[in-house]
Formats: structure tokens, C-alpha cells, sequence
């Protein structure tokens, strides 16, 4: 890269002043022709005629809330233009409410965010249409199904989402490395194997998350464009980690170490998208995480251990410090995750949250391919029968988790 | 806050907006004295009704906090007042144009137009003229929500006309309209083809700017309607333009010939005829205004039209009400916990006096929906299905149904009720639910 910027440098920079003016006036001319053109056309509006009324209406209640037995929190964003939110209907019914937003209550700018509070007894599992009202009657609303309680963020909660990510963060992760003294005996081609194994693994993360982010991103108001959003969470986590890799040396042992640091930190990623997924499952009263379910998790995610051990197993053995690290960059983040997912069911985070962990995941899986690559043949039968296994396995594994 | 008016209004107050109303109502009657045509029995509804929200209306705004939420849950209805001042259900109720007033009009605030256009002889028949013109206007249907309607005169519902058996209707309309054609299509035995405002008659479809005088038979006696016959109908049913016509009984011809107005089919005698005719002169408001049954003080007539409003278009309706206004005809707010409430200038319980006998003129022109219903509490009525029968078609009855323009007259007593509260509302949770939900408050 450094030589070929030289040969660029020297070659082909005029030194002579364009036009007769200075360089600096060619950089920023055709800013400043644009914004003229702006202004002009501001000042004096020239496609009047083709005024064809104005945008229409479009808001979204992004996530409700049930705080107690008596109250509905619906969280709303306006993507269009400006509205004011006249009335609101709970199951085909007028209702109280109470508006409360960052400008002016019920009005809300483009963008604007905002939350409605609705006086209402509802019902534990039951159903409820709950319908905003604009100004001009138009109608945006959600479905609050099958009512559950929000659970109010206890000390308590904490501990038991703390408890239950160790379990199936850190737990099965931890035990998962405990293979790799096995995987150090063994030969190359066998451990390429495993690794190929490992980016089965994760490449079927990588195509569960990426479903489930533009899954999440259509419930993301339009405003934020959400399936966007997901595709520049995913090229930007793979650049960010990327360019963190490269910035390391090119030592052997040192770069096998970036990589299973970048593996851990994209299983961690995971698991973090894991734990809001469970935090969400307690904010929306889905508690039933049962003994079978954080078995299903942990089953699901022991594999995970090997995939950022494997690529260590050639060179010298980092000290224990650095797995100890690794262990808890790939598992503690399901604890992180369960905390803030119990705290927002904010669909845009959400999918920001998995787009970002798709992105690094991807950038471990071309990782461990160029790894191979330099040591061998990256479609040999071992490594292309690893690779069917380990999506084999997690699909299988998948099967146990049903939130 | 076991009396409501003590927590609204001081006495004096009280008092002083009572003084207020007698002034007013002694000016008004004088004017109107030898004006045949305008029924003191109307005038003095809708005094009763005006005083009435002068009382209630003041100092009932709530809550000084941001908060609009009741102290405590279960806050049911519509929160907030209505602030668009194109149409008063409260002054519509009671008001019937008979062809001959000082157009000055209640159900549009008091605002001047030119409806009623004079009551003369022709041909040895009574005609009594109005001038209809249809235009758009934004009308409030529940606060904060306005919806755009096709409207005759500016109003929906539009206005309210009475007329007697026999005369003729002749109604100059104009299609103010900017887009729409128009029409009026009345709901009467009507003898010429010409006049039946449908696309395939007459002038059929009236272009914007154009005009076209309607003459219409008043007949058969009884409870009726008008609206636009443009197609697609739905669009022009739903978005306004419907009214209701009464057509009065005239006693003497209820006497004459009592088996054309009453569904009884024993021998006629002596003191059926004196029945029917007394009941003709009860049903008639247009020369018969001073009429009181027997054991009453008079009769207090209103008009309900049951409609509803689509606001987003997709084929259901978001509100729905008696005349327009969601909510119009009940409590601004309720202590639900304490059964306790206010009343606020744009909605408050009907005033009614128990030592009058009520009647209601109720016309169903929801669309969307296949019926509509009343039901009233505590009470039952008497029922007259499209007021063509003096007798009553069911009697004693607290629910009835209507399909869309189907119409008819409810006769309530209410003497015997203590004061207080009365809700009546349609027996379809939702639309009770969502404004058809009113009240009567017996004085």
C-alpha cells in the first residue's frame, strides 16, 4: 500500500495552478456553485406549479409498555411531517391520555419522539389495539399482544438476568475452550478442520443475526430507515474490526492472537444480541426461560469456545490470562445484553445492536478462511465437511431455543 | 360535589345568567310574536338550552396541570373541548326551519344564511321555500379532529325542515360545490319523477355552479329524510349530505279520515277520531307550536341523525355520534370512582324538563355500517317507525334498531324520574364507545 501511494504521489500530482487559480478555490468550487444553485432556487421557488400538496402522515408506535395494572405506555415516533396526536382509541374505544414529548406534548415535529400514556385496565393475555388519532383523523397504532406486565428494573431483576446470562454466556464458552489442549494434539489438517468447523459455526450466526436484524429494522420507524441502518451496521462493524486487525504487526503468534481476540469480541457481540433478546423476553413477560431453555442456550453456545481458541492452537500458548479475557469478552456481553434489553424493546437498537455483531462475525469468518488459506488448501474435504458440521450443529442446536 | 351546578356556579352567577336568560327570552318572544310561522315551542328550547350552557359552562375548564388524565384510572371518552365554531349540535337539536324565520340559526351559532325562504299561497296550497346550497366545509367531529365534509348549507347534519301535510316543499338548490355533483333526494311520497333528485330524472347530476329548483309533495305525515343522490353514494352519504324533513299532521284531516294516519284496524268511532286528532295536534309544531298533552307543560321536540365519520378512509368509521359531534351530548369529564361529573360549554347532558313530554325525531344515516341503535336508561318509550302512524307501532321499549335511513319518533316521559343524569347511547358497544354515547339531564 505505502509504495504504491509514492508512485501515485510522484506520478501523477499537477503542480500547475488549474484554470489560474489557486488549488484550494478548485476543491471547494463546486460547493460553492451548490450552494448558490440552493439559494436561488430557495429565493425564488421557480417549481411553484408543481406543488402537489404536502407529505402525508407517518407515524409509528415503535414498542408499548404496561408499567402497572392500570396504565399503557405507547412509544411513537413521527416520520413524516408534523402532527398532533387529537385522540386515542384502546380497542376500538376513546380513551384518556396523556402525551408527553420533548417539544411541545402533542405535537410532534418530524422525528420527534414521544410517549402516550393511556389510563386502562388491561387484562393479563389478553389483546389490545391501541390507535393514535391525528388532527385530521388518520390512524397509526400497534398491537399489544397477549399483555403482560412490564417488569419494573429491580436490583433483583438485575441479579436473576445477570445470573442467567453467566449461564448461557460464560459458562458454555468457558467450557468450550476447555478443548483446546485437544485441539492443540492434533494435526494440521484435522485442526483446520475445527477451524473450518468454527466458521460453520459462525457463519450460521452470521445468517440468523442478519435475518433477525432486517427482521427487527421493519419494525424500526421509517424515519431511521431501518434495514439501511442494518446493512451500515454490518459493513461498518467488518471495516471497524478490520482496520483494528491491520493495524496490528504481522508477527505470526501476535496475529493468531488479534484474530482470536476479534473472534471472541464478535461471539461476544453475539451473545450480547442473545442477551437482549432474553431481557426483551422478560420486559414483554415471556419469563418462561425455564431450566430447558438456558440448557438449549448453553448447548448452543458451548461450540462458540473452540471457534476463538482454534486459530491459538498452532504457536506458542498465550499465557492464561489472555483466555481468561477471551472467555469473558465472548460470554459476559449476554449479561450486558439482558440488562439493557429488559431496559428498551427500541427495535432500532435492537437491530443496530445485531447488524453490528453480524458485521464482526463476518470478519472473523473471512479471517479464519485467509488462516487456512496461508497454511493449505481451503476446500479440502475435512475443512468443507467442518464447515457443513458446524452449520449442522447450530441449526440443530437452534432448534432448543425457543423464546 | 353532590350538586353539580353549586361547584360551577356561585349562586350569584346563577342567578345573574338566570336573569340573563328571562331578558333574552321575553326580547326574543316579542320579536317573533306575530311570526305564525316560527314555533314559540323552538324558541324557547333552545333558550332553555342556551341558559342551560351559560350555567353549566362556567368555570368548568379542569385540571390547571399539563395532565389531562383524571386523578384516578378509567378514563373512558374523548378528552378535550371542541373549538371549531361551524356547527353547534346543541343549538341543532331543537331547531326546525318551517320555510318562514329570521334565519337565524342555532345550529350554526347564530349565524345568518338565507335557509328559510318564505312561507306563501299558491294555487291554493301552502308553499314554503328554502334555498339550499351545497358546499365544503371542515367540521370538528370529536376534539382536535376535523373532518372535510360535503355539506347542504354548511352543516352537518344538514338543516332541519318542517313543513305540514300537504304542502309544497320548493327548494331553490345550488351546487357551490368546487368538484362534486350533487343532488337532493328526498324520502317522500312524491308524485313527480323530475323532482327525485337521482342521476336518471330531471336534471339529474347538478354540476358545480349549477341550479336547480326541487318541488316536493309534504307527504305521507311523518319522520323523513333527505341526501344527495350521487353515485359512488357511499362517498356522498358518508361525507354529509343528509337532513331530515318532518312532515306535521294536521288535525282535521286526522279527523276526517283517521284510518290514513293510524295503524288501527277496529271500527272507527267517535272517540277514535278524537284520538287521532288529538294526537295530530300533539305531533303538529307547525301551527299547533302551543299545544300541551293533557298533564304536561309542553312538548319538547329534538332531532337526532345517527352518523358517523371514516376519518382515515379505510371503509370503518373512527367516530360516530348524534348529530356529528362525538361525545357533544354528555359529561366533559367524570370522576368515575365517585360517580360524580362536569359539564363544559361544548358538551354537556340534554336539559330536559320532566313536566314536558320529549320527543325525538331519530334518523339513522351511518354508512359502513349495516344498523345503528338507541337505547335509553331507565326509561322506556314509544316508538312511531318513520312517524306515519299516530299510534304508537311498539310501545314501552327501551331499544330500538334502524338500517340506514330508516327513521321514526321516540316519546319519553320522564315525569316521574327523579332529577338527574340519564345516558342513552347505541346498543353496539362500539359506537357507544367510540362517541354515540349522549345523555339527558331531567330537570
Amino acid at each position: 500500500m505505502a509504495d504504491s501511494s509514492q508512485t501515485e504521489g510522484s506520478g501523477t500530482q499537477s503542480t500547475t495552478q488549474p484554470f489560474g487559480v489557486p488549488r484550494w478555490v478548485t476543491a471547494i468550487a463546486p460547493v460553492v456553485i451548490l450552494g448558490l444553485i440552493i439559494g436561488g432556487f430557495l429565493l425564488t421557488s421557480p417549481f411553484a406549479d408543481l406543488g402537489r400538496g404536502d407529505a402525508l402522515p407517518d407515524a409509528t408506535v415503535e414498542y408499548t409498555t404496561l408499567p402497572n395494572d392500570d396504565t399503557i405506555v405507547a412509544h411513537v415516533t413521527n416520520n413524516g411531517p408534523p402532527i398532533d396526536i387529537a385522540q386515542v382509541h384502546v380497542d376500538e374505544a376513546n380513551w384518556q391520555f396523556d402525551v408527553s414529548s420533548p417539544g411541545e406534548d402533542a405535537h410532534l415535529k418530524t422525528g420527534e419522539r414521544a410517549t402516550v400514556t393511556i389510563p386502562y385496565q388491561w387484562m393479563e393475555g389478553y389483546d389490545y389495539e391501541v390507535v393514535l388519532l391525528t388532527a385530521d383523523g388518520v390512524t397509526f397504532g400497534t398491537t399489544i399482544v397477549a399483555a403482560q406486565q412490564t417488569p419494573a428494573v429491580t436490583g433483583a431483576l438485575l441479579w436473576d438476568l445477570a445470573v442467567i446470562g453467566f449461564l448461557v454466556g460464560v459458562v458454555p464458552v468457558t467450557l468450550g475452550m476447555f478443548w483446546f489442549p485437544f485441539i492443540q494434539t492434533m494435526r494440521t489438517k484435522w485442526l483446520h478442520a475445527v477451524l473450518a468447523f468454527s466458521a460453520g459455526i459462525l457463519g450460521f450466526l452470521i445468517v440468523d443475526a442478519g435475518f433477525e436484524a432486517l427482521e427487527v429494522a421493519e419494525e424500526v420507524p421509517t424515519f431511521y430507515a431501518g434495514p439501511l441502518l442494518v446493512v451500515l451496521g454490518i459493513v461498518g462493524a467488518l471495516l471497524l474490526v478490520q482496520s483494528v486487525m491491520d493495524w496490528r504487526t504481522d508477527d505470526g503468534d501476535e496475529s493468531r492472537l488479534a484474530l482470536a481476540y476479534s473472534a471472541a469480541l464478535g461471539i461476544g457481540l453475539h451473545n450480547f444480541a442473545e442477551g437482549l433478546a432474553i431481557g426483551g423476553a422478560f420486559a414483554l413477560g415471556r419469563t418462561s426461560l425455564g431450566a430447558f431453555l438456558i440448557v438449549g442456550f448453553m448447548a448452543h453456545n458451548i461450540t462458540e469456545g473452540p471457534v476463538f481458541v482454534a486459530p491459538l492452537a498452532e504457536g506458542e500458548r498465550p499465557s492464561l490470562g489472555h483466555f481468561g479475557a477471551l472467555g469473558l469478552l465472548a460470554g459476559a456481553p449476554a449479561i450486558v445484553g439482558g440488562w439493557i434489553g429488559v431496559l428498551t424493546q427500541s427495535p432500532l437498537l435492537i437491530a443496530l445492536f445485531l447488524a453490528i455483531g453480524v458485521g464482526a462475525l463476518l470478519q472473523v469468518v473471512f479471517d479464519i478462511g485467509a488462516l487456512i488459506q496461508d497454511a493449505g488448501s481451503l476446500r479440502s474435504a475435512p475443512n468443507l465437511a467442518g464447515f457443513g458440521i458446524g452449520l449442522i450443529v447450530m441449526y440443530a442446536t437452534d432448534l432448543l431455543i425457543t423464546l | 360535589m353532590t350538586d353539580r351546578q353549586d361547584s360551577v356556579a356561585s349562586p350569584a352567577e346563577t342567578q345573574q345568567a338566570a336573569s340573563f336568560t328571562k331578558d333574552l327570552e321575553n326580547r326574543l318572544i316579542d320579536s317573533i310574536k306575530n311570526h305564525e310561522g316560527v314555533s314559540r315551542r323552538a324558541v324557547l328550547g333552545g333558550l332553555a338550552l342556551a341558559g342551560g350552557s351559560l350555567i353549566t359552562g362556567v368555570g368548568t375548564s379542569t385540571a390547571d396541570d399539563d395532565s389531562t388524565l383524571p386523578d384516578e384510572t378509567s378514563g373512558f371518552g374523548a378528552p378535550g373541548e371542541y373549538t371549531n365554531q361551524q356547527f353547534d349540535p346543541h343549538g341543532f337539536l331543537r331547531e326546525f326551519n318551517t320555510g318562514d324565520a329570521t334565519n337565524e340559526r342555532d345550529a350554526i351559532f347564530g349565524r345568518k344564511d338565507d335557509l328559510n325562504g318564505g312561507v306563501y299561497e299558491e294555487n291554493g296550497q301552502t308553499v314554503r321555500e328554502f334555498n339550499f346550497t351545497a358546499i365544503n366545509v371542515e367540521q370538528e367531529i370529536l376534539p382536535g379532529i376535523t373532518f372535510p365534509m360535503w355539506t347542504y348549507n354548511g352543516q352537518v347534519p344538514g338543516p332541519t325542515i318542517r313543513v305540514e301535510e300537504g304542502d309544497l316543499i320548493r327548494v331553490h338548490f345550488t351546487n357551490g360545490s368546487e368538484k362534486m355533483d350533487h343532488t337532493i333526494h328526498p324520502h317522500l311520497r312524491n308524485l313527480n319523477p323530475r323532482m327525485d333528485g337521482v342521476p336518471q330524472n330531471g336534471p339529474g347530476l347538478l354540476k358545480p355552479g349549477e341550479s336547480f329548483t326541487y318541488e316536493w309533495q309534504a307527504q305521507p305525515v311523518g319522520t323523513h329524510l333527505y341526501h344527495c343522490h350521487t353515485l359512488p353514494l357511499k362517498a356522498h352519504v358518508h361525507r354529509g349530505l343528509y337532513g331530515t324533513i318532518i312532515v306535521d299532521p294536521k288535525p282535521e284531516r286526522v279527523y276526517d279520515n283517521p284510518r290514513k294516519y293510524i295503524n288501527y284496524h277496529g271500527p272507527i268511532t267517535e272517540e277514535v277520531r278524537e284520538m287521532a286528532a288529538e294526537r295530530a295536534r300533539s305531533r303538529n309544531m307547525v301551527t299547533h307550536a302551543e299545544y300541551s298533552p293533557e298533564g304536561f307543560d309542553g312538548v319538547d321536540e329534538m332531532v337526532m341523525v345517527m352518523n358517523g365519520f371514516d376519518t382515515n378512509f379505510n371503509g370503518d368509521n373512527e367516530v360516530y355520534g348524534v348529530n356529528t359531534r362525538g361525545f357533544c351530548y354528555a359529561p366533559s369529564s367524570t370522576d368515575a370512582y365517585n360517580g360524580e361529573w362536569e359539564s363544559s360549554e361544548t358538551k354537556h347532558p340534554i336539559q330536559i324538563d320532566r313536566n314536558e313530554i320529549q320527543r325525538v325525531h331519530l334518523v339513522n344515516m351511518i354508512e359502513f355500517d349495516f344498523v345503528n341503535s338507541f337505547h335509553c336508561h331507565s326509561q322506556f318509550f314509544d316508538y312511531y317507525d318513520a312517524g306515519t302512524s299516530l299510534f304508537p307501532d311498539r310501545s314501552t321499549i327501551d331499544t330500538i334498531l334502524q338500517c340506514q335511513a330508516q327513521r321514526g319518533v321516540l316519546e319519553f316521559d320522564y315525569s316521574n324520574h327523579q332529577p338527574g343524569l340519564y345516558m342513552f347511547h347505541a346498543h353496539q358497544s362500539e359506537f357507544a364507545e367510540l362517541g354515540w354515547m349522549s345523555f339527558f339531564e331531567v330537570n
